[in-house]
C-alpha cells in the first residue's frame, strides 16, 4: 500500500510530464499571470523609488523648522527676528565658540524644461550657506566647484542634470532679470536634493527680493531625534508660530504623496487578477477534462481522489509561479532604475528611479500564487470527484 | 436555421468556457472604461481651455508673484477684452489636509473673463460682488463640507498669515457656482483680492497670475507679444501663453500619466487576446470532426470561415458591451461619492468608439487562425482525426 504522500508525488509528476500536450493553452494563462504580476510591480516599485528617495534626504540629527501649517519648505515663510529667536531654543548643538549651529534656507521655484516632454517644469532653487552643506554631510561636488558667496553662481544636482535640459556646467541660466552661472554639479548620494538648484542664501535674498527673510531653519541637534526643547520653546513664545520636525520625519510625510499610486496598482491589478484567473479557471478545467480518463483509471487501481485533486492543484500552483517568476523578473529588467520625475509635496519637481525590492517581488510572488491557487481549487475538486466508473467505460 | 443560431449554439456550448471568457473580456473593457474616462478627466482642463483666453505669469516661474500694477497696464491692450488677476491663497478647511483650491480674485472681472464656463444665478453673483469677505463656492466644494449659502466658513492659509498673527480667514458663502461643462471642475473657491491684500501680513500689492481674454483668437498672437515686450527687462519679467498650452505643461509636470494609463489598458487587452485567442483555436479544434461534417453536408469553406470568425466577434462584442455597461454604473458611483477629488468622469462618444474598434481588432486578432484552420480543414482528414 503506497502511503498517500507517494501518490500525491506520483499524481503531480504525472501532470507536470503531461504539461507539454497541453502547452498553448497552460503558456497564455501563465503569460496573464505574468502580465499581472508586472503591471502590480510597475506601480509599487515607482511609489517605492519615490519614497526612497524622499527619505534618502532626511537624517535624525536634524531639525527642520517651519511656518506652522504649511506643510512644505515652500510656503514656509520666516522672518529674520524668528529665525533669531528660535535658534536660542534649548536642544541645538553649539559649535567650539558655543554658537548654535543652524542652517537658515531659501526656497523659491523657477523653470526648467524637462527633456521628456520638452515642457516647463517646477524646479527648486534653494539658497544655502556652507553650513547647510555641513548639516547634510552627504553633499559632494563631483564636478567643477562650489558657488562663492555674492556671486551669482549655482550650483546643481545630479538629477537636474539628468531630467532637465539646459543647466550643463559653465552654461548660464537666466530667471528673468537675473543671470545665475552653473560652476558645480554635486550628488548627495541619490536622495531628493539632487533634484535642486543651490545658490548663495544672502545673493538668492537680493536677486529674488526677499529682504532678510526665510522660509526654513534646518538645526543641528544635540541628541538625535530629540526636538522637545525646541517645541517648549515654541509653546512659551506666542512670537513663534512654528512647526518644528525632525528632518526624517518631514522626508517620510513628502515621501507619501505618490502614495495613491500604491493603492491604484493594486485596485488595477487584482480587477485585472480576475481577468487572469477566468484564464487560469480555463486551463485547469481542460487540463482535468484531459485527463478525464487517466484520473478515473488511476482511482480505480487504487489511488485516493486527495491524490487527484492535489495532483491539479500543484500543477496551477506550478503555472502561476512560472508566470510570477516571469512577471517579477520582466519587471526588475525593464522597470528597476528607470527615472522620471514627478511634482512633489513641495509643488517641484522631484526626480527619482523605479526601485524594485525584495518585499515588492514577494507581493508579485504571493499575488501569482493567490490567482493560481484560486484557479486551481475549483478544477482540482471537479478532478477529485470524477466518478471511478469513467475508465470502465473505454473512451468518452 | 440561420447561421447566427449555430454559431450562437456554438458559443455557448461550453457554459463555463463561455462564461470564463466572456468574463476576462467583460474585466478588460471595465478597465479600458474606466482608466479612459479617468484620462479625459485628467485632460478636461486642456480639451475646456478656451481659445481666447492666455494666461500671463512671472517668466521666472508662475508660483512667482507679479506687481497688481500690471493689470492695469494690460487692461488697456489693445485686443484685451477683460483681466482677472488671481492669487493663491494656500486655502485649507480646519485640518492642512483638506486643502481647497483658494483663488483670491478681481471679483468683477471673474465673469468678464471666465463667464463661458462659470454658471452662477445672477443675484447671488451680485450679493458676492458686494461683500468684500463673500465666497463663491464651486459645487465640487459645497457638496463635500455642507455649505450653504449664508453660512459663515473660516478658511486658513499654509502660506499668508493675518497681521494679528493668526491664518485664519472668515468668509460669507454669498453663491454656489456650477459649471457649464459637465465635464468641468468646480473644486474651487473665489476669495475678493481687496480683502485677502489687506488683511495679510506681507509682500501686499502682488499677484499671482493673470487670465485674459482677447476679443478675437486671431489677435492672441499679437496680444501676447505686445504684453510681454511691455515688461521686458523690468524686475519682473512675464511670460504670456494660450490658455491650453498653460493647462499642457502643468498636467505635463505631474509626468506621463497618459503613458502609464495605457499601457495598463494595453496590458488587460494582451492579456484576454493571449487568453480568448488560445480558447477559440482549441474551441475549433475540439470541433475538427463537425466542421468536416458540416463540409461533407455541403458547407461552403467561405461560409465555416465566416462562420468561425462570427464567433469570435459575438464573444468579444458581448464581453466588450457588458464591459462598457458596467464601467458606466460603476464611474456613476464614483462621481456621486463625495470625496472623489476630479471632475466628473464620463464614457464620451469618442470612448465609446474607440472601444468599438478595439473589439472589432480583437475579434479579428482572435478569430482569425481558428477560421483559417476552418477554411482549409480538408473532409477526410477532419473525419479520420479523433
Amino acid at each position: 500500500m503506497t502511503s498517500i504522500f507517494s501518490q500525491i508525488f506520483t499524481v503531480i509528476m504525472m501532470n507536470i510530464r503531461s504539461l507539454p500536450k497541453r502547452f498553448w493553452m497552460s503558456f497564455s494563462a501563465t503569460l496573464a499571470i505574468s502580465v499581472v504580476v508586472a503591471v502590480l510591480l510597475s506601480f509599487l516599485s515607482m511609489s517605492n523609488g519615490f519614497k526612497k528617495t524622499l527619505e534618502g534626504a532626511g537624517s535624525d540629527k536634524t531639525a527642520i523648522v517651519t511656518r506652522s501649517g504649511s506643510k512644505s519648505e515652500l510656503n514656509s515663510v520666516l522672518t529674520n527676528d524668528v529665525v533669531n529667536i528660535i535658534t536660542m531654543a534649548p536642544g541645538i548643538a553649539k559649535n567650539a565658540d558655543g554658537r548654535p549651529i543652524y542652517s537658515p534656507e531659501l526656497y523659491v521655484v523657477v523653470d526648467g524644461i524637462k527633456r521628456t516632454t520638452n515642457t516647463q517644469a517646477n524646479l527648486p532653487m534653494r539658497g544655502i550657506a556652507s553650513v547647510g552643506f555641513d548639516l547634510r554631510g552627504n553633499v559632494e561636488i563631483v564636478e567643477g566647484r562650489m558657488f562663492e558667496s555674492g556671486k551669482n553662481e549655482i550650483i546643481v544636482g545630479t538629477a537636474i542634470l539628468r531630467e532637465f535640459s539646459g543647466f550643463e556646467l559653465g552654461t548660464t541660466v537666466k530667471f528673468g532679470k537675473s543671470e545665475w552661472t552653473v560652476v558645480g554639479i554635486f550628488s548627495t548620494g541619490g536622495s531628493a536634493f539632487e533634484s535642486e538648484l543651490w545658490a548663495d542664501a544672502r545673493t538668492l535674498q537680493s536677486q529674488f527680493r526677499r529682504g532678510n527673510s526665510f522660509q526654513t531653519i534646518r538645526v543641528l541637534l544635540e541628541e538625535p531625534g530629540n526636538i522637545d526643547g525646541m517645541l517648549e520653546a515654541v509653546k512659551q513664545d506666542p512670537r513663534l508660530i512654528l512647526d518644528v520636525q525632525t528632518e526624517i520625519d518631514y522626508f517620510k510625510e513628502q515621501g507619501e504623496a505618490l502614495g495613491g499610486m500604491v493603492t491604484l496598482g493594486w485596485i488595477l491589478s487584482i480587477v485585472m487578477s480576475l481577468g487572469a484567473l477566468a484564464g487560469a479557471l480555463n486551463t485547469m478545467y481542460t487540463s482535468v477534462a484531459d485527463r478525464e480518463l487517466e484520473i478515473a483509471t488511476l482511482r480505480a487501481i487504487g489511488f485516493s481522489n486527495i491524490s487527484a485533486f492535489f495532483g491539479t492543484l500543484t500543477e496551477s500552483l506550478i503555472l502561476s509561479l512560472i508566470g510570477g517568476i516571469i512577471g517579477t523578473v520582466a519587471s526588475y529588467l525593464f522597470m528597476d532604475g528607470l527615472t522620471t520625475s514627478t511634482l512633489g509635496g513641495n509643488f517641484t519637481q522631484v526626480a527619482f528611479s523605479f526601485h524594485m525590492s525584495p518585499d515588492l517581488f514577494q507581493n508579485g510572488i504571493i499575488l501569482a500564487l493567490v490567482i493560481g491557487l484560486v484557479g486551481g481549487f475549483f478544477p482540482a475538486l471537479r478532478a477529485a470527484r470524477l466518478p471511478v466508473v469513467l475508465a470502465f467505460r473505454g473512451g468518452v | 436555421m440561420s447561421d447566427f443560431y449555430l454559431v450562437y449554439k456554438n458559443l455557448t456550448r461550453k457554459k463555463l468556457r463561455f462564461f470564463l471568457t466572456l468574463f476576462a473580456i467583460f474585466i478588460a473593457f471595465l478597465i479600458f472604461g474606466a482608466l479612459a474616462a479617468f484620462d479625459k478627466a485628467l485632460n478636461a482642463g486642456v480639451e475646456l481651455s478656451a481659445d481666447n483666453r492666455l494666461i500671463s505669469v512671472n517668466k521666472i516661474n508662475f508660483t512667482q508673484p507679479l506687481p497688481i500694477s500690471y493689470v492695469r497696464k494690460v487692461e488697456t491692450i489693445e485686443g484685451i477684452e477683460a483681466v482677472v488677476h488671481f492669487n493663491w491663497f494656500g486655502g485649507y478647511y480646519k485640518d492642512p489636509r483638506q486643502q481647497v483650491l483658494t483663488f483670491a480674485v478681481n471679483p468683477a472681472k471673474l465673469l468678464a473673463v471666465y463667464g463661458d464656463d462659470i454658471a452662477i444665478e445672477e443675484e447671488l453673483h451680485n450679493n458676492w460682488l458686494k461683500n468684500q469677505q463673500g465666497l463663491l463656492v464651486g459645487k465640487a466644494i459645497a457638496d463635500l463640507y455642507g455649505w450653504k449659502v449664508g453660512d459663515r466658513i473660516p478658511l486658513n492659509s499654509n502660506i499668508f498669515s493675518k497681521r494679528d498673527g493668526s491664518s485664519s480667514w472668515e468668509f460669507d458663502v454669498e453663491g454656489i457656482f456650477t459649471a457649464k461643462f459637465p465635464q468641468a471642475d468646480t473644486n474651487n473657491v473665489y476669495i475678493h483680492y481687496k480683502y485677502f491684500n489687506e488683511t495679510q501680513s506681507f509682500g501686499g500689492d502682488f499677484i499671482g497670475w493673470m487670465g485674459i481674454k482677447t476679443t478675437d483668437p486671431a489677435r492672441n498672437e499679437m496680444v501676447i507679444k505686445t504684453i510681454d515686450e511691455m515688461f521686458v527687462n523690468t524686475p519682473f519679467e512675464t511670460e504670456t501663453v494660450p490658455e491650453k498650452a498653460f493647462q499642457q505643461s502643468f498636467l505635463a509636470q505631474l509626468g506621463n500619466i497618459g503613458l502609464i494609463l495605457s499601457s495598463v489598458v494595453f496590458a488587460a487587452f494582451f492579456i484576454i487576446l493571449v487568453i480568448v485567442g488560445f480558447s477559440m483555436v482549441l474551441a475549433i479544434r475540439e470541433r475538427t470532426n463537425e466542421i468536416g461534417v458540416m463540409k461533407t453536408l455541403g458547407f461552403s469553406s467561405v461560409r465555416i470561415f465566416k462562420m468561425v470568425l462570427m464567433e469570435s466577434f459575438m464573444l468579444i462584442f458581448l464581453g466588450g458591451i457588458i464591459g462598457l455597461f458596467v464601467a458606466t454604473f460603476f464611474l456613476g458611483f464614483l462621481n456621486n461619492a463625495p470625496q472623489f477629488p476630479l471632475p466628473d468622469l464620463i464614457l464620451s462618444s469618442d470612448i465609446i468608439l474607440r472601444a468599438v474598434a478595439v473589439m472589432i481588432i480583437l475579434g479579428l486578432i482572435t478569430g482569425i487562425i481558428p477560421a483559417v484552420n476552418a477554411l482549409r480543414l480538408n473532409i477526410i482528414t477532419a473525419l479520420s482525426r479523433r
